[in-house]
């Protein structure tokens, strides 16, 4: 199948004649034998790209992806598009399909796992006896934002990838600016071969509506949720806010509404997924748990109530809105200290000065299971002295505060959103119209978006009786 | 789980122990834990809600006692309704399952997943649509689950499986039936949460989950018929409420040999194989488990003499000291276990 050409391969596998931007050249650098990273937009179509070249080559395709809940459903995504030896291994995994899964392992063709996992010696040494046709970082830009911080496993990665004998890479992210670019291809001591398209999205159009507080806040989102046209979501920094706020407009605006967030079930999440994708629900109040694996091109608004931490969330996140190519918008709501609450969720896992003098002096003298502690135990062991990590920190600090000042400067910005925006990507950003963006001085027009919701009648449904619905089904 | 849920647990004369009520809920099947299910005649609850975190329903405790429903003992332990709370109890819409003494006997939670997901592939097969996403699962219900459906793979099968499901549920509460109907994924229905339905139905999450229980138990009941479609996917799922090791213990007890031969044998210690049959008392009825042989109709009289009020009050260390040293806490405890079963038995 090597000898194949990319455009025949594709056809076959998935029936397209042609591919989307960015996935030919991603797949020529790696058919050239050349890591890469590609930059594609969300809805690009990067898991086609491991897909296809894993279907092209003999071996075992490892993907170390970040959402332990969400590999699952990942894996289902693939069975269903024909990939059926795929499997995923993460912390969530029991004991006994973990077990299966390493039975099996030698005959899988795509194998999902967590950083935290990959990392254990012991499935280290099963994956060292695989052939690795391809190694894929999945949401590469997660080496930067939570590495140091939150999921130190992710900087082992470069070392793992040299013990695994250097195979073949393939780095994936929908936003990196040249810092994070940089920071990947040396976390995983690559020279990968950039791909990369623009990060813009003329379709969405951008707002940042500044209110007051937090009570002028919540009335301003039940006024644009009555009022704009859905489907949409709308992202939190808090599951618990999520689904309250799921539940009050609801109540309140008789939007159907529902909560995603990782602390559901699975079932619960496959139901609200699937109820989103068929129409029954209007709206999702998330938190950065949704999106990855949600194929749904007709959102046309997506809101943020608190401020993301940096801009390459967000564009993450506004990404999902008008997959379609049809006008959307992207609204961000900001009072006055919003930074506050990144600023303290980056903080809260960052121990200071004096923590880590006082761990490094004793460290059998604290618990484990406490993240701060799990984070330094994770430096000591891996031989990390007090005065690096001391100067890790700082640096980590220095450039989540750098992120955030981005972030809000875009929230205050006056005159442009989108240039803001695209400067922080390296790009240019076309010549400002009225139909670009409405920064904060600027009202929204939601009639002049043509995006004003209308009530259909067919959205109310008429309660059905059991044996009706039950029927149905058959 | 909160107040109105809680509430339902409590009696006017039984002060309860919220922590073992917790305890039962969340699976931990100690003794004393079982003990307490046994007395509150609560049992069919064990296990029915093991995500629960410890304390969880510590802040529905309060609420009760705020709200004036009920009240605590001294020690701050134990639960009794007040009038008023009684009567809350007895005017609430409520709903009390039919089918609970089954509960111990199935494994729900395996028997929720495999019936989710037979609904689901019986439903997508019998409108010919191949090309779905399954419902999550683990790998092991997955298996079970395709087996099951090439075994019963027929052009009717959807037929089948509706009327077997209608004929379950229909001997139900219309509402349960409509809650179970809700929650099941099929061909173009994404079914309710059970969030959701808790919305729908203005009753709390964990009588939507008590409802769904229900379902499931005459789900299981009917499957029972060789004829009926479930019948291979569910038949394994029907269990002895007794762990296997008390199971093993109990049997070995019943060949005659004595508990420190047992011990002896089995490598534990005697106090293990106490709590196994302490267990086994507990869990199984009167003329399952061998009474006579661990406790004499002597050693009955005696205690029979010495102990007085309700079984909840008696407490081994206002026992006669020659009685204590004569009956260590084990017969004391069988002989409470005995007492009762008696009374259950006698309707009481």
């Amino acid at each position: 199948m090597g000898n194949e050409p990319l455009t025949a391969s594709l056809e076959r596998v998935f029936g397209y004649e042609t591919f989307r931007p960015g996935q030919q050249a991603a797949l020529e650098a790696l058919e050239a034998g050349n890591d890469s990273l590609a930059i594609l937009p969300t809805g690009a179509g990067k898991t086609l790209i491991y897909q296809l070249y894993g279907y092209r080559h003999a071996g075992c395709t490892v993907i170390v992806s970040p959402l332990l809940s969400l590999m699952a459903d990942q894996v289902d995504r693939m069975r269903l598009g024909g990939f059926r030896r795929s499997a995923a291994i993460t912390s969530q995994t029991s004991y006994t399909d973990r077990q299966t899964i390493l039975d099996q392992l030698a005959d899988l063709q795509f194998l999902f796992l967590s950083p935290e996992m990959l990392a254990q010696p012991k499935m280290l040494t099963r994956i060292k006896q695989l052939t690795i046709s391809l190694f894929v970082v999945d949401e590469a830009h997660c080496i930067v934002q939570w590495g140091p911080d939150f999921r130190p496993e992710y900087l082992l990665l470069g070392a793992i990838k040299e013990q695994l004998g250097n195979p073949l890479t393939l780095m994936l992210t929908a936003t990196a600016g040249q810092a994070t670019r940089q920071e990947i291809a040396k976390q995983l001591r690559s020279q990968p071969t950039i791909v990369t398209e623009s990060v813009n999205r003329a379709n969405i159009f951008l707002d940042v509506d500044r209110v007051n507080d937090e009570a002028d806040k919540k009335e301003r989102l039940q006024q644009l949720v009555s009022r704009l046209q859905g489907p949409g979501v709308i992202y939190f920094s808090s599951k618990q806010l999520a689904t309250d706020t799921a539940e009050w407009l609801q109540a309140t605006t008789g939007v159907r509404a529902a909560a995603y967030h990782a602390g559901l079930s699975g079932e619960d999440r496959f139901k609200i997924q699937q109820q989103f994708m068929s129409g029954e629900l209007d709206l999702i109040c998330a938190t950065s748990a949704f999106g990855m694996g949600i194929d749904k091109n007709d959102i046309r608004y997506v809101i943020h109530y608190h401020l993301p931490g940096d801009l390459e969330s967000y564009a993450q996140e506004i990404g999902r809105a008008g997959r379609d190519g049809q006008p959307s918008v992207a609204i961000l709501l900001y009072a006055p200290g919003d930074e506050q609450l990144p600023l303290a969720l980056g903080q809260a896992n960052r121990p200071d000065e004096a923590e880590i003098a006082q761990y490094y002096a004793q460290p059998t003298k604290f618990d484990d299971s406490e993240p701060t502690v799990h984070l330094l135990a994770f430096y000591r062991q891996h031989g990390i002295s007090q005065a690096a990590v001391q100067r890790l920190f700082v640096k980590r600090e220095q450039e989540r505060n750098r992120a955030l000042a981005g972030m809000v400067a875009y929230a205050r910005e006056d005159h442009c959103l989108r240039q803001r925006w695209l400067a922080a990507f390296d790009e240019q950003a076309p010549a400002h119209t009225e139909d670009c963006c409405a920064p904060q001085a600027t009202p929204l027009d939601i009639g002049r978006l043509d995006l004003g919701r209308v009530v259909n009648s067919a959205d109310k449904a008429t309660p059905m009786d059991w044996q009706t619905q039950l029927a149905r089904l058959f | 789980m909160g107040p109105a849920d809680l509430l339902q647990l409590l009696d006017q004369t039984q002060p309860r122990r919220v922590r073992a009520i917790e305890n039962l809920l969340r699976g931990r099947r100690t003794v004393s834990t079982l003990y307490w299910g046994q007395r509150y005649q609560l049992l069919a609850l064990l296990s029915l809600a093991k995500q629960l975190d410890r304390g969880a329903l510590d802040a529905a405790a309060q609420q009760v006692v705020q709200q004036g429903l009920a009240s605590w003992d001294a020690n701050h332990e134990r639960l009794v309704l007040t009038p008023r709370g009684l009567a809350a109890q007895q005017s609430a819409t409520y709903f009390h399952p039919q089918t609970a003494d089954w509960w111990p006997t199935i494994d729900l939670m395996t028997a929720r997943q495999r019936i989710l997901l037979a609904v689901q592939v019986a439903s997508q097969f019998s409108h010919h649509a191949g090309h779905y996403l399954p419902l999550t699962t683990d790998m092991a219900t997955r298996q079970f689950v395709r087996n099951w459906f090439h075994q019963v793979k027929a052009n009717d099968l959807g037929t089948q499986v509706l009327a077997a499901l209608t004929t379950s549920l229909a001997k139900l509460d219309p509402l349960v039936a409509a809650v179970v109907t809700g929650q099941f994924t099929g061909y173009q229905q994404a079914g309710q949460t059970l969030g959701q339905l808790s919305q729908t139905t203005q009753r709390t999450p964990w009588e939507i989950q008590l409802m769904q229980f229900e379902g499931l138990a005459q789900i299981m009941q009917d499957a029972k018929a060789p004829t009926n479609p479930f019948n291979s996917l569910l038949q394994p799922l029907w269990q002895t409420p007794v762990s296997r090791s008390a199971q093993i213990t109990l049997n070995t007890v019943k060949q005659g040999q004595t508990l420190a031969q047992i011990a002896g044998e089995r490598r534990v210690k005697v106090s293990t194989v106490r709590e196994h049959l302490l267990e086994a008392a507990i869990m199984l009825p009167l003329a399952a488990f061998p009474y006579d042989r661990l406790l004499a109709p002597a050693t009955r009289d005696q205690f029979k003499a010495v102990v007085q009020g309700p079984v909840d009050d008696w407490q081994y260390t206002e026992l006669p000291e020659a009685l204590q040293k004569q009956y260590e806490f084990f017969y004391f405890r069988l002989y409470a276990i005995w007492v009762g079963k008696q009374g259950e038995q006698h309707g009481k």
